[in-house]
């Protein structure tokens, strides 16, 4: 009977906190860390943990925002490159910095409405629609670089991507304002519950009056915009749009948001989920350098965890019959 | 097991299958307490108790699909103590389930459907197709089902697609058959033909739990009743020794006077006219599922819309509200305002509300709460300046909670924790809390426990006595006939008769809804 109640309530802990599993593995692999190598803990290694995790998690965000909605989008990776040689490229012809920061974004915008509109109206499913995209500004970027990055860039565009305020990197500061913009807008608006109620049940919402095509095209355009301003913010801080810096990452992105408690199948899912699965991913790669674990390791690390974080999530479903 | 000594254990046990002292706790509710059933060979064992008295989940732990088992209490089969901790565990020990829901692969055919997991096999280990459509043949015409074998199951009507899941449980040859609520899809021919497919088994000593709210299959069919009740076990009766309302007594824990509950509303001026609406067939070109249908409706009348299973009913619902779009023609007016070019949206915001016949398709959002359920369609109750109020969010879904008698600890607790009435009181609580001035229901009471039953038609009779027309489409005459004040029949898509008031009765119905005109 004892052993009864004991297991409720470690049964209510593990539905009532969504990212219980990857909340552990975090402490356990900071400690682990910290214990092995004090530098892990130190101001510079912190601060630079915090930035690497920005640009996962800005787009992460937008992400989680699509995933919710049941959708995917894989093109991430590529809008982030383009929108920084794009926006390189505009502040090198002595643009203002508001003009090539405007422009890039608008680079996003454009290929968000088209991955939106492809989706919803034409009815193609997002996986294929985003990865044809994801090829697509991929090529965009080597028929426009030639495959060599865009520098030197303007002061104004150096100092955006590696200022800080108070010590704290500019990036940073604007991944906290979005994630809190980010985090109220999908809790407390119209907006966001109808994010929720598309990805819960699609024919339910649109019975319900909800306008499900334009929410679900809104979602990509966030993608895509959010991507460009990582993108952007990252050649500020390298001083150069490079071609390959947005490899990899619309799969770092979208491990992150479902390591998160973020579902693939849609309708349920939180930024601060997100928060903690971005930072996973980076804590993973700074604690592999740290203890000079060899860096092949890390991609099958990162599996493991993949794996196990939504083998929780798929037990807690069939659990508690949620979704 | 061998044969013969399955025989040899058939004759000693006086039971084939007994659930003994079963109790499944949740972390919240306890779904079983204590339930004991038995059931002997050949024997027809109606179960019956509202949604939420504990069916599904005794039909889960038999069938070895309640996936972490954590029940109390014994099955045995045949006198042997059995766990069965997956569906295969079910099957090897004869039991057969069909679920109220239909599970088949709709691309693949129809035979593939009846032995998939079974395939005849020729002798080089590849599947023998012409013996599949041959044998499939057999159990189709069992079953009273006239398709090819070779058809793909998508191009089957839902009626046609159950009574093939009941033909590949039989396939499969069970000594036990699981079936729960096998008619709700069927009409009136069909549903006497699947009783005499299970009349014919009984006869070859195979024995069936029949889960059903309709009483009249019961007292056809079944030898004897167990009733449950929240959970319990509330009594077992001969079918020959109880009476329909004794049942419903039992089930319900008090008795039902009425059980249409319906007062007459005073039925106004005319509300909402539909003219020439036309909807074109899904699959067959240059044919109308909807066929230049025209009628009218007025304030605080409740129209019924009968027929058989796609006569059009559902489609022209779809028509009007504009959830389908493509292809309809036909003008509507809501209140003298034409609304047949507005967006499903307008419609809903015109004050029409559409519960309809599928909820778990298209009626709530199974992961979410009550309270986000029953805001859903009135968003803009509960958003200022793109803000959600939560505070009045709250309150709204605590009103209708509460008026509409939800049985849920609260409104955070999610959909799918609730029984099918509950859940289509919430359905219903959404549309409530829009402004409504038309009210569609299709197939309201679905898969709905007696209790539940009366409740919503009750809702339904408030609804109309504030003034709301409502337009009701049913598959169950009795219902139909018991809250309507005017009833269309409609038959092929074409509007066949309109019949009022005194007049009505079942075969007067059917018979319109029957006639097939020569093409």
């Amino acid at each position: 009977m004892n052993n009864n109640v004991k297991k409720s309530k470690l049964s209510q802990l593990l539905q009532r906190f969504d990212q219980l599993g990857i909340v552990l593995v975090l402490i356990v692999l900071m400690v682990a860390v910290g214990f092995k190598n004090s530098v892990f803990f130190s101001r510079d290694n912190i601060i630079n943990v915090l930035r690497s995790t920005s640009y996962v998690f800005i787009i992460g965000i937008a992400i989680t925002y699509v995933l919710i909605t049941g959708g995917l989008d894989l093109s991430v990776g590529s809008v982030m490159a383009m929108a920084g040689i794009i926006s390189a490229m505009t502040a090198q012809t002595g643009a203002s910095l508001l003009i090539s920061i405007l422009i890039g974004l608008l680079f996003g915008f454009v290929v968000g409405l088209i991955n939106g509109i492809l989706v919803v109206k034409l009815n193609i499913p997002a996986l294929i629609v985003t990865l044809g995209m994801m090829y697509i500004v991929d090529g965009l970027v080597l028929i426009v670089t030639k495959g060599s990055p865009v520098y030197p860039l303007p002061e104004s565009f150096k100092a955006l991507g590696q200022g800080s305020v108070l010590g704290i990197p500019n990036i940073v500061l604007i991944a906290l304002a979005l994630a809190l913009i980010g985090a109220f807008v999908l809790r407390n608006t119209r907006y966001g519950r109808c994010v929720y109620s598309i990805g819960g049940n699609r024919e339910t919402a649109r019975l319900a009056g909800i306008n499900v095509n334009l929410t679900q095209m809104s979602v990509y355009v966030l993608a895509s915009v959010s991507a460009s301003l990582a993108g952007i913010l990252m050649a500020g801080r390298l001083n150069s749009a490079q071609p390959s810096a947005g490899n990899g990452y619309e799969l770092t992105v979208v491990a992150a948001v479902i390591i998160g408690g973020t579902s693939m199948f849609g309708g349920s899912g939180s930024i601060f989920g997100t928060l903690l699965g971005a930072l996973l991913m980076t804590v993973i790669e700074n604690a592999l350098l740290l203890m000079k674990i060899s860096a092949y390791w890390q991609s099958l690390i990162v599996g493991i965890i993949i794996i196990f974080a939504v083998g929780l999530d798929q037990y807690r479903r069939k659990k508690y019959g949620i979704g | 097991m061998e044969l013969g000594n399955e025989m040899n254990t058939q004759n000693n046990t006086e039971y084939l299958l007994e659930l003994d002292h079963i109790t499944r706790r949740f972390i919240a509710v306890t779904a079983l307490k204590d339930v004991c059933l038995k059931l002997r060979h050949g024997e027809v064992l109606a179960v019956c108790g509202e949604n939420g008295a504990g069916k599904s989940t005794l039909m889960k732990i038999l069938s070895g699909s309640d996936s972490f088992g954590n029940y109390e209490g014994t099955i045995r089969v045949n006198g042997q103590p059995m766990r069965f901790r997956s569906t295969k565990d079910a099957e090897n020990a004869g039991i057969e389930m069909i679920y109220q829901e239909i599970s088949l692969h709709l691309d693949l055919t129809v035979a593939e459907n009846l032995f998939m997991g079974a395939l005849p096999m020729t002798k080089w280990r590849t599947i023998d197709w012409r013996r599949m459509n041959r044998e499939a043949k057999d159990y189709l015409q069992m079953v009273g089902l006239q398709v090819d074998p070779r058809q793909k199951v998508k191009t089957l009507s839902t009626s046609q697609q159950q009574l093939l899941s009941i033909a590949r449980a039989i396939a499969k040859k069970p000594k036990i058959l699981v079936l729960d609520e096998p008619t709700s899809a069927l009409t009136q021919t069909e549903t006497e033909n699947l009783l005499r497919v299970i009349r014919d088994l009984k006869a070859k000593q195979v024995s069936c739990l029949y889960i059903s709210h309709k009483m009249d299959e019961i007292f056809q069919i079944a030898d004897r009743v167990t009733v449950l009740r929240d959970g319990e076990h509330i009594a077992d009766y001969p079918t020959s020794e109880v009476t329909p309302e004794k049942l419903v007594e039992d089930m319900v824990g008090r008795k039902i006077e009425v059980l249409y509950p319906k007062q007459q509303a005073v039925i106004g001026e005319e509300i909402l006219r539909v003219e020439n609406m036309c909807v074109p067939h899904p699959y067959m070109k240059d044919r109308n599922i909807v066929d230049d249908v025209s009628f009218s409706l007025r304030r605080g009348e409740i129209l019924g819309i009968a027929g058989l299973v796609g006569a059009g009913r559902s489609e022209l619902l779809n028509a009007i509200f504009k959830a389908q779009e493509e292809g309809v023609s036909g003008k509507v007016w809501l209140e003298g305002k034409r609304i047949d070019k507005l967006s499903l949206r307008g419609i809903k915001e015109a004050g029409i509300g559409y519960l309809t016949e599928d909820r778990k398709r298209n009626g709530f959002i199974a992961g979410a709460t009550i309270r986000e359920n029953t805001v859903l369609a009135s968003l803009d109750k509960i958003v200022h300046g793109g803000l959600i109020n939560h505070r009045a969010e709250k309150q709204y879904a605590n009103d209708y909670f509460q008026k509409l008698s939800v049985k849920a600890p609260d409104i955070e607790t999610p959909m799918i924790h609730l029984s099918g009435g509950n859940q289509q009181k919430v359905v219903l609580a959404k549309w409530m809390m829009t402004d409504l001035k038309v009210m569609f229901f299709d197939e309201p009471t679905r898969g709905i426990d007696v209790g539940a039953k009366t409740e919503i038609y009750r809702l339904i009779s408030d609804m109309a006595n504030q003034g709301i027309g409502i337009i009701m489409v049913s598959s169950e005459m009795p219902e139909l006939i018991a809250m309507c004040d005017r009833f269309l029949v409609l038959s092929n898509g074409k509007f066949r008769a309109e019949l009022t008031g005194e007049n009505v009765s079942q075969e007067k119905i059917m018979k319109a809804a029957t006639l097939v005109e020569e093409n």
